[in-house]
């Protein structure tokens, strides 16, 4: 055996030491290359003349599509809203709630300090007149607006690019904009009445019914393509197109390169006159997907703008090496516990509606909420960036918005009262029973939310304090919302994000096969009729009473029990100087920002 | 030996095919709607349909599979449902090259280091050294890699930024020339790989220490001390070689292992491998991206396998193909 094993030793002597030589030598190499790399890329940090120019953002993943018709995602919107040009400007005025839109020699209702913030001059619309009888309105187009190849923007590249957002084949995420044009009642657009050109500059759109002006200013106001540049692919090739890799727009910046799932790259378009080429020469979006990467880059000053940063992390921010901001905008997002107001087994097996054995009765859902010391998980976790939650109606839409709706206050004794007279009596364990069931459930949320998994557990002690059974389980997303629209839960938290239109039909309302977020089930006829009605009114102030009331029932039957407003916050880095946030979005005036003390403007 | 591999290639075919229709089955049989971020408020509800419509997910499953085989036979993987409909060949084509360079970077790190530490425990059994080295590879192999990540991340990019915390490039890299370019991405590539290869040594090390153990123990090594060979040719020319022979094969089966291992260090250091690419398929449903990954792993696995198996023979004259 020693003779054999020599004999092998001695046979690979000849090749396997150089092997294991070699094997040996790679890792000089590579601690010498590293070495060296170590001074060169402090030699690239140091040069930093890139970084001068250029503002740095994050996302958490990469943008889709960098076309208005089918970009999907925050990022993408952000990103071609920026490269493409838009026929009106829009802010919205805190002081009221309402958003206001802007053509370059009109806007629909006074600013309220007199001035805008923000210039018109991005509008390709001059001015619009609506009909009288609320069923077509005309825009007036400038004519000095080109696309980046020189070529005029025209009414029929409106034409065009609604042919696009229309067609099923492309499948646009905003078909929903066209719902109010004629044909679009009947399940798709009549382009030869919907929408005309007479000329180069005017461009009409017609209703199949009366629609609110504020209304209309919204949904006409997408972005036009360019059809001398698009005319040419065919819509099952639209998603596919390689144009789509090199957009061309009119907007202050235009794509200087992008590498997927890397780094996007924005140069100021020097031809811009919508409104003007962006001010910083440069805006480098990264995908960071990371949370705590990218918190690590803004303190280091790496980047420059995280969004959604955690309140955990406030204080490590204010001590950070580069001086960063932390900022909010209105309130759009609330978090609540859902409750299936119905039986959902009976529903889905047989169609048939009845009150859930548990959640079934508005006064046990208010006893509940009663229950849930909601301020605590406000004070414990969103500090002063979280508001109590009475209705899905913003506090930021000042209009709506119904302050004698007070929160129901923290009282568990008075829960106990009410569950006891709805019949809730303690068992042997403590849990409280009614004809043979005891008040016990799993409350369902979404996995990676710390701020929900904190709330859930201060629900399940405040539960188990009133003799409530509430075990918690976490799902991953997509199984999760799966389960929510098959009515599988009985119990959920989550969270919604309002838009700044008032539209609340999918959530609450009656038609249980139509409302597709109406996961608790729950009906009331005067919700439906009082929403109906408002979405009625030509001024949107018309509609406050309607708005007004629906808060009262809503805060009465207690579907969901409300949780918190969220102020999403963002951390800037403060070299950034000229920003104005808006809750219509983190970068609604980007191309107005600077970056200082070094930071150069653009030609 | 030729024989043998092709035997096993043609072997591999079939099972490589079956895990594939098995995953084909299998991820749509999970929850989940590919067309789910398209239900939302304010947009209409076509618009899910529509793009299942145009992703093929209204036929029965029986035609989607036929329609898949189809396709995959003729080497298509189709196209991207999450990553703006580019072909699933493109989006690994440019992925793969990043997760191979991690890698082999890696690997090459990982069997330098695990076998110098493991050389040294074996000779120094039971010294200071060797309890030292034990425990701290111990230490490093029982940490959890997202977290070291996450610990390498705020030491040496926050609280002593000598390293970036995440990308291929600094801003404005292409500013800096070719070889600035490739010393600025191997700076960038320093923390992740360190964070792959000291989790992958001190495994390497122990057993490389227990292998090494068993040899010098072996009469030959006797005869050479006796024989009056010193003490360094002894260890490197007579022990370590056969020492070498079980870690050796070790090399392709850890391959696969890279690569999954990979995953967290290219989600947390932001690079667009393969890793990533798989994490983000999976939580986007994206059905067949993940079909492609599962088929790149699965090749992985299979040749990682062979390799060990070919590498034994090559380097053992005692095993027969």
């Amino acid at each position: 055996m020693t003779k054999d094993q020599r004999a092998t030793s001695s046979y690979r002597g000849s090749s396997a030491p150089r092997a294991v030589r070699r094997l040996l030598m790679l890792p000089l190499c590579l601690l010498l290359l590293t070495a060296s790399a170590c001074s060169g890329g402090g030699r690239g940090h140091a040069g930093g003349s890139a970084m001068d120019s250029t503002l740095v953002l994050t996302s958490l993943g990469d943008a889709d599509y960098l076309n208005p018709v089918i970009g999907a995602s925050v990022t993408s919107s952000n990103i071609f809203s920026l490269i493409y040009p838009s026929l009106l400007q829009s802010e919205f005025d805190t002081t009221t709630g309402l958003l206001n839109y802007m053509a370059l020699e009109k806007q629909l209702r006074p600013s309220p300090d007199g001035t805008t913030r923000k210039t018109p001059k991005a509008a390709l619309a001059r001015t619009w007149t609506m009909a009288p009888d609320h069923r077509a309105i005309t825009y007036t187009l400038r004519n000095d607006a080109f696309w980046d190849d020189g070529k005029p923007i025209v009414a029929r590249d409106f034409l065009f690019a609604y042919r696009l957002y229309a067609d099923p084949v492309i499948a646009s995420p905003r078909q929903q904009y066209l719902a109010e044009l004629e044909g679009a009642e009947k399940g798709e657009v009549d382009f030869r009445r919907a929408l005309s050109a007479p000329d180069d500059t005017t461009l009409v759109f017609r209703f199949h019914k009366p629609v609110p002006e504020y209304l209309a200013l919204f949904h006409t106001s997408l972005a036009p393509m360019p059809e001398h540049f698009w005319r040419n692919v065919k819509p099952a090739e639209f998603r596919n197109s390689p144009l789509n890799r090199k957009p061309l727009g009119a907007g202050p910046y235009r794509l200087q390169s992008w590498k997927a799932q890397q780094e996007l790259v924005l140069r100021s378009n020097h031809r811009s006159n919508l409104p003007k080429p962006g001010n910083i020469p440069q805006i480098s979006f990264r995908v960071v997907p990371d949370y705590t990467v990218r918190l690590a880059q803004l303190q280091t000053g790496a980047v420059d703008v995280v969004e959604n940063i955690k309140p955990e992390d406030f204080a490590g921010l204010e001590h950070a090496k580069n001086p960063v901001d932390i900022k909010s905008v209105g309130l759009r997002v609330y978090d609540y516990v859902g409750w299936s107001n119905i039986d959902r087994d009976e529903y889905r097996q047989h169609g048939r509606i009845v009150p859930h054995p548990l959640f079934g009765s508005a006064p046990v859902r208010r006893a509940l909420t009663m229950a849930i010391d909601r301020q605590s998980i406000i004070d414990g976790y969103l500090g002063r960036y979280g508001v109590e939650a009475v209705t899905d109606i913003s506090p930021s839409l000042k209009w709506a918005f119904n302050p004698k709706v007070q929160p129901y206050p923290f009282d568990p004794r008075k829960a106990s009262e009410i569950l006891r007279r709805e019949g809730w009596i303690p068992g042997p364990d403590g849990i409280l029973q009614k004809d043979g069931r005891r008040f016990s459930f799993i409350l369902y949320t979404n996995a990676g939310n710390a701020r929900r998994n904190y709330a859930s557990v201060i629900i399940q002690q405040n539960l188990r304090a009133v003799g409530i059974e509430c075990r918690l389980e976490v799902q991953e997303s997509n199984v999760f919302f799966d389960n929510l629209q098959n009515r599988r839960l009985d119990a959920w938290m989550a969270g919604w994000s309002i838009g700044l239109e008032i539209d609340p039909m999918d959530v609450w309302g009656s038609d249980l096969e139509k409302s597709r977020f109406n996961f608790m089930g729950y009906r009331n006829s005067q919700i439906d009729s009082l929403s109906a009605v408002a979405k009625e009114q030509m001024d949107p102030l018309d509609a406050r009473p309607s708005w007004m009331a629906y808060q009262e029932i809503l805060h009465r039957d207690q579907p969901v029990t409300f949780l918190y407003w969220i102020r999403e916050t963002q951390g800037f880095s403060r070299r950034i100087e000229g920003e104005e946030l808006n809750i219509s979005g983190v970068f609604y005036n980007i191309d107005d920002w600077t970056l200082s003390p070094s930071g150069t403007f653009a030609p | 030996m030729l024989t043998y591999i092709l035997k096993r290639l043609l072997v591999a075919v079939p099972l490589i095919f079956g895990v594939l229709t098995l995953t084909f089955f299998i991820i749509r049989l999970a929850p989940g709607d590919p067309a789910a971020f398209f239900i939302q408020p304010g947009i209409s509800p076509n618009v899910a349909m529509q793009i299942r419509e145009q992703y093929g997910l209204n036929d029965p499953l029986l035609i989607q599979y036929v329609k898949w085989l189809g396709h995959v036979l003729q080497g298509d993987f189709g196209r991207s449902f999450s990553r703006a409909q580019q072909p699933v060949i493109e989006v690994i084509a440019s992925a793969l090259p990043i997760t191979v360079t991690i890698a082999l970077l890696t690997l090459v790190a990982n069997f330098t280091f695990g076998i110098i530490i493991g050389v040294i425990s074996a000779v120094r059994q039971n010294s200071f050294l060797d309890r030292f080295l034990t425990i701290t590879a111990l230490f490093f192999y029982s940490m959890p890699e997202f977290w070291f990540a996450l610990m390498m991340i705020i030491f040496f990019a926050l609280r002593f930024p000598l390293f970036p915390a995440s990308g291929l490039n600094e801003v404005g890299a292409e500013g800096f020339g070719p070889l600035g370019f490739a010393i600025d991405r191997l700076w960038h590539l320093v923390l992740p790989v360190t964070v792959l290869s000291i989790n992958g040594a001190a495994g390497i090390a122990r057993y490389v220490r227990g292998s090494m153990l068993e040899v010098i123990r072996q009469d030959y090594i006797r005869t050479a001390r006796a024989k009056g060979l010193p003490e360094r040719l002894v260890i490197f020319r007579h022990a370590l070689r056969n020492a070498l022979l079980p870690v050796i094969t070790l090399m392709g089966s850890s391959l696969p292992f890279i690569f999954s291992g990979a995953l967290f260090i290219e989600v947390i250091f932001a690079f667009p491998g393969m890793g990533r690419v798989t994490v983000e398929a999976i939580f986007a449903r994206d059905y067949p991206l993940i079909i492609a990954n599962t088929f790149i792993s699965g090749i992985l696995i299979v040749f990682g396998n062979l390799i060990a198996d070919v590498l034994y023979a090559v380097v053992d004259p005692r095993i027969k193909l």
